[in-house]
């Protein structure tokens, strides 16, 4: 018996944005990662178009982090030691961009200064071509000291800044706007929030296919749900027509599910939870898809073997089931 | 419109300050000027006083009754201070704000009510909070609120259902089915009990430069949906002008038409449509904006207007 699929029909479109500039762009990066673009809710294939798969960041840090869990420090080894030997290494594992963090304090304990920073960032560059997010340690004065050298320092490379907040997006912006890159936009779990940041943004003149929007989430277990809801929220408007809605979105999917106890804690738990490592690579997986259904443009993870497992996840719910 | 003057209220700084003064003259003159700018009643929300209720309420009563005639409106949680002020009462038939469907308070204050001869609020708002959907809210009216008064032998032309306004800022959803809400509660039972709401509740959270206008934007709305009576500002000469021109259907001027459009949309269950709308016009754009908020058709944003 035929069965008529029920199809929406969507009047808007989610921005398409373009991460990172080759030499002929004015950059230096050997690939451009473009993403955005659909009109239909995630991986509707049958009732809209969606240009552009979502993507995979990586997380590096500019010095070994000391808060990491040792299974990640593990999985990467030496590489953590160096931001460009770690860059190198997550773009091995399959990392379509890096997400360089910068921690407050610097490899010798010392606070960072914006002369590092930019020293990291700069190898970072160097060591891979994949298009770069550096986001700085959300300190709204340090912040801005680090992001706005970074920022003229590799003027015309597309970098993604953050974090943009609503007590703290003005000097970020405008360093974005001064020197060629975008921002991310980010927002606390609020879909009036995340609109009322991509307006203030907007009003300062940075065209909105340079922003993207974090609206924070939850790992799995830990509010996932709220994430969820946001993201969707936000994803139909953009398709009802809501301008200042219409941005890809990132959410940072392992730097939530490292915080969580059945990522972090190997003892003391119990024995159903099964094997520590696939454990808590679960978690970072099932999280991530879980975002990337709700509408994620960029996850970022941290684990590399988390990186191949989402990576096949996308290239399934991308592939476009034959018609009939 | 009958309008309950909401600004006695706790929440203002200058209301704190001149209560814990006990300064007579600042209520009498805020009851005055509230009444001779239309107010048909008067609110007075003057937080729980869990302390000094029974003494506070009275007192009020006394001052306020010494310069207007108009219904008191006790709006407090706190029964004791409210049963105190009832007792002091003169004048018209006072106002207890109000009960919900939460057994305890559903089990006392409408007995208090009944006592005193007072009207009584009743928000439809049960145990497990406030509900999203207007049927939802509707039910609680007709299932458990009015069911209650007739219990009690207690008059349901008393008993004032107030299916309770929420902020576009944050629980937008809320706001369209609670126009739905206002309509339907008029053909739920028979004859229909009188209905009222809060209406600045709608912009709690909002910019203060954006409230009037998202006021009066809801109160035509609600207006289209049958509502005849709300908490609010007697002294918003804006609103109140957005009220005389549905009420006398004054056509005069093109923002007036548009205000007597959205109503008659409202009323006729449809939606006002752009075309109704001139965009060239700031303030009718203004207010089409706030439309589409208020009917949860686009994401709230404290600089909607800027969008």
């Amino acid at each position: 018996m035929p069965v008529e699929i029920p199809k929406d029909t969507w009047t808007g479109a989610v921005r398409e944005v373009t991460i990172g500039a080759t030499a002929a762009e004015g950059g230096t990066r050997a690939t451009t990662v473009t993403i955005g673009g659909a009109t239909t809710m995630p991986f509707m294939h049958f009732e809209g178009s969606i240009p552009h798969r979502p993507v995979i960041a990586v997380e590096i840090v500019n010095h070994r982090p000391d808060d990491w869990s040792h299974l990640l420090l593990d999985a990467w080894g030496d590489a953590a030691n160096d931001p460009a030997a770690w860059a190198k290494a997550a773009e091995q594992a399959g990392a379509d961009l890096i997400q360089l963090s910068l921690n407050q304090t610097g490899a010798d304990g010392n606070p960072i200064t914006p002369e590092s920073a930019v020293t990291a960032t700069k190898a970072v560059l160097e060591a891979s071509g994949l298009p770069l997010l550096v986001f700085a340690p959300g300190q709204a004065e340090l912040d801005n000291e680090l992001l706005v050298p970074i920022a003229e320092a590799t003027k015309g490379e597309r970098i993604v800044l953050g974090i943009a907040e609503d007590k703290n997006y003005r000097t970020i912006v405008a360093a974005a706007l001064a020197n060629d890159h975008l921002v991310s936009a980010r927002t606390a779990m609020d879909v009036n929030l995340a609109k009322q940041l991509n307006i203030l943004i907007g009003d300062m003149g940075l065209p909105l296919d340079r922003v993207i929007m974090d609206p924070t989430t939850g790992a799995l277990g830990y509010g996932i749900e709220y994430g969820y809801s946001v993201m969707e929220r936000l994803r139909l408007a953009a398709l009802q027509g809501d301008a200042m809605t219409q941005l890809p979105m990132l959410v940072t999917a392992g730097y939530e599910t490292w915080k969580t106890k059945e990522a972090k804690v190997g003892e003391g738990v119990p024995q159903e939870w099964g094997d520590w490592t696939a454990r808590a690579i679960n978690w970072e997986v099932v999280t991530a898809v879980a975002l990337l259904e709700s509408g994620a443009d960029i996850v970022v993870l941290r684990h590399p073997e988390s990186i191949a497992r989402v990576r096949a996840a996308i290239d399934e719910l991308m592939a476009v089931p034959a018609a009939g | 419109m009958y309008i309950i003057g909401e600004n006695i209220h706790i929440i203002s700084e200058k209301v704190k300050i001149a209560l814990a003064e006990r300064d007579a003259k600042f209520f009498q003159d805020l009851a005055v000027r509230q009444v001779e700018a239309g107010a048909q009643a008067l609110d007075l929300n003057l937080g729980p006083r869990k302390k000094d209720g029974e003494e506070v309420f009275p007192w009020m009563v006394e001052i306020v009754e010494a310069v207007v005639d108009v219904p008191l409106s006790f709006d407090s949680t706190n029964l004791a201070g409210i049963e105190a002020g009832l007792k002091k009462v003169t004048k018209a038939q006072p106002i207890i704000n109000s009960t919900s469907a939460e057994p305890e308070r559903l089990e006392k204050v409408p007995l208090v009510a009944k006592q005193y001869n007072s009207r009584l609020v009743a928000l439809t708002m049960g145990k497990s909070g406030i509900p999203v959907g207007a049927d939802e809210r509707v039910t609680i009216a007709i299932e458990q609120l009015i069911p209650r008064a007739l219990e009690i032998d207690f008059p349901v032309s008393d008993l004032i259902i107030d299916p309770l306004v929420l902020t576009v800022s944050g629980c937008q959803e809320y706001c369209p089915e609670l126009i739905e809400a206002v309509r339907t509660l008029q053909v739920a039972w028979d004859p229909p009990p009188p209905i009222s709401v809060g209406l600045s509740n709608v912009s709690n959270a909002v910019p203060r430069e954006n409230r009037p206008l998202i006021n009066r934007v809801y109160g035509a709305m609600l207006m289209g949906a049958g509502l005849q009576m709300m908490i609010a500002d007697p002294m918003d000469d804006d609103l109140k002008n957005v009220i005389r021109i549905i009420e006398q259907r004054d056509a005069s001027t093109p923002v007036g038409r548009l205000y007597l459009t959205l109503h008659d949309r409202i009323a006729a269950m449809e939606e006002l449509t752009p075309d109704d709308v001139d965009m060239s016009d700031p303030e009718q754009a203004a207010i089409w904006k706030t439309v589409q908020i208020l009917l949860n058709r686009v994401i709230y944003a404290d600089s909607y207007l800027q969008q």
